[in-house]
Parts: structure tokens; sequence; C-alpha cells
């Protein structure tokens, strides 16, 4: 009779697999979150200001403006007069009122029609804007039937 | 001849070092992580503009109403912010002492008798956007340096009716 001498060896755990998942997870929330919510967009340049802090309860209804000057690639102005990023075109912000009613009307018949009185208009527009296009896009809002508003800045400390 | 078969005896696995590909793998993680821009939170002013005449509102509220004015020149600087009939400035320093003369107004932060004033911002056409911010967020409150607490001032800013670009 043979006896098979058992031998006492250390298992190792397979390492490459876990640090794969690691690694992948990893990439994931670093790319989740800086997408999360800030929705930035790099064509506009926000006032900067410490006192704005991100709304602790997130308006149930909004509909984002963007509005900034168009840039190239390098980061110069195309034109001197900003226009409104609305649906990947450019439009000038005295030509926005039909398709803020539009907007209104979607939202209308989605959610109900007494929502636009809950609707908050977020706007985000490049620091060097004047404020009278400012307070024009804000007009134009209001003829569109939009009374909420809010002024979207950067938080980061100036 | 026997020792050369015992060399050669079938293939046998190769073992590839991982220890240092993860080391190199960590190394670029880091360097892409350092290297990440990361974006600064956002944050807002709510204001509210109700669509009603804005006269008939107006009327109503005059008395208790600061106006803040801001002359800026025909690129959009600011030259001159104004309290009431007062000139603060057009430094850094004119926001400041907005700030304080906001709560010389109100009192004290949170008081409940200020509740209803109301600050009017009235721009000239041509200001920056950022100044106007700069001064929407004099009047709401100021945020302590040392406690990072925000204290509220006034929480009603409202915006006069524009005006024409200078021609």
């Amino acid at each position: 009779m043979k006896m098979r001498k058992i031998e006492m060896e250390v298992t190792e755990p397979e390492m490459t697999p876990v640090i794969d998942i690691v690694f992948q997870l990893l990439m994931f929330f670093m790319i989740a979150i800086s997408f999360e919510n800030t929705k930035a967009d790099e064509r506009i340049k926000l006032p900067k200001d410490t006192l704005a802090k991100p709304p602790v309860i997130k308006p149930e209804h909004e509909l984002v403006l963007t509005f900034g000057y168009p840039r190239h690639a390098s980061g110069e102005r195309r034109q001197s007069r900003p226009e409104v990023f609305y649906n990947e075109r450019y439009v000038d912000v005295y030509e926005i009122l039909p398709d803020l009613e539009q907007e209104k009307r979607v939202i209308e018949r989605v959610h109900g029609h007494h929502v636009i009185n809950d609707v908050t208009v977020l706007i985000k527009a490049d620091s060097e804007i004047p404020m009278g296009l400012v307070q024009e896009l804000i007009r134009k809002c209001q003829e569109a039937g939009f009374s909420k508003f809010s002024l979207r800045t950067s938080s980061e400390e100036a | 001849m026997m020792k050369l078969q015992n060399r050669f005896s079938g293939p046998t696995k190769v073992e590839i070092p991982m220890a240092p590909l993860i080391d190199v793998a960590f190394l670029l993680l880091i360097f892409f992580m350092l290297n990440l821009k990361i974006v600064s939170p956002e944050g807002s002013f709510n204001i509210n503009l109700p669509i009603s005449a804005p006269t008939a509102a107006a009327a109503e509220i005059t008395q208790s109403e600061i106006k803040v004015g801001m002359i800026s020149d025909r690129q959009g600087n600011l030259m001159q912010l104004t309290l009431g009939s007062r000139n603060l400035g057009n430094d850094d320093e004119a926001f400041d002492r907005l700030n304080k003369e906001i709560l010389k107004i109100i009192g004290r932060p949170g008081n409940p008798l200020a509740r209803d004033i109301q600050v009017e911002i009235d721009a000239d056409y041509e200001t920056q956007y950022k100044y106007v911010v700069k001064a929407i967020s004099s009047c709401t409150g100021r945020l302590d340096p040392v406690s990072k607490q925000v204290a509220r001032y006034v929480e009603k800013i409202k915006f006069a009716p524009p005006h024409k670009p200078k021609a």
C-alpha cells in the first residue's frame, strides 16, 4: 500500500480578476460623478459666487436655458452677440419666444395645465453677458408664461 | 542523455509577473486622477418674477424697497454701485460696503421684521452679468469666513425694468 503524501499548500486567492473589477468600478464612479448633477456646459463661464449653494430640494419641473457666446474650439468668441443654446441650435434672444411657447405647450401636455406656475427656469448665463440681454431673456420667458426663475452660478471659491 | 531528457520534460506554465503591471496601472490611475479637472458644483439664486402687471405690484411695496443701482461703461465694466442715492464705488470693496449697508437696514440676519424688505436691482443695459450676480450675492447674505455658515439677509430680489442700450 502506497501512502500518498498530502501536500500542505498555501492557496493564494486569485487577485487579477478582483483588481479588474475594482478598476472597472473606479472608472465608472469617476465618470459618473463628474457628470451627475452638474450638466456643465463648457461653452459658458458661469459667474463665480460663494454664497449660492446647490438647492437642497430639486425643483420638480425645470427648464434650463443656457445663454452664452458661441465659441471656437480655441475658446475665443465667434461673435460679439450672445445667443441662447437651445436644442443644439443657437437662437437669438429676440427670436426665442416661439421655442419657449412650444416648450410650455409640451410641458402642459405632459404634466397638466397648471403646472406652468411651478416650472423653474434655470438661467445659465455667461458672466460677461450684458444684463440687458439677460433681462430680455427673462422677459421673453414671462411672455411665454413662466414666472419662477433661478440664476445659476458656479460655487467655486472666488 | 538522461539529464537532457529530464530538462525538457514537457511544456511548463510561464507566469506573467502581475505585481509590476498593477503598480504601473495604479501610477497611471493616480496620474489621471490628479490631472482630472474637478467640476465645481453649481448653486443658484431664486428669483420670483410674477407676470402680473409690474406697476400694481410695485405700488404696494415701495415703502420697504431698497434700490441698488449699477452704472457701467459701454464695455460693461462697473463704474458705480449705488444704494439709494449713495455712491458705494466700483471696486470689490463696494460690494462689501453694500453688504454692510444691507445688514444695517435689516438689523440682524434673519430678522422677521425685515422679511418684507425687497431689493430692486437697477442695472445698466451693458453691465456684465457677473457684477449683477455679485450684487445679488451681497444683498442675499454673507458667508462667515471662519464658520462657513451663511447668514441670510434679504431673500426677495427683483429687477428694475431694463434700460435702453447706450447709443
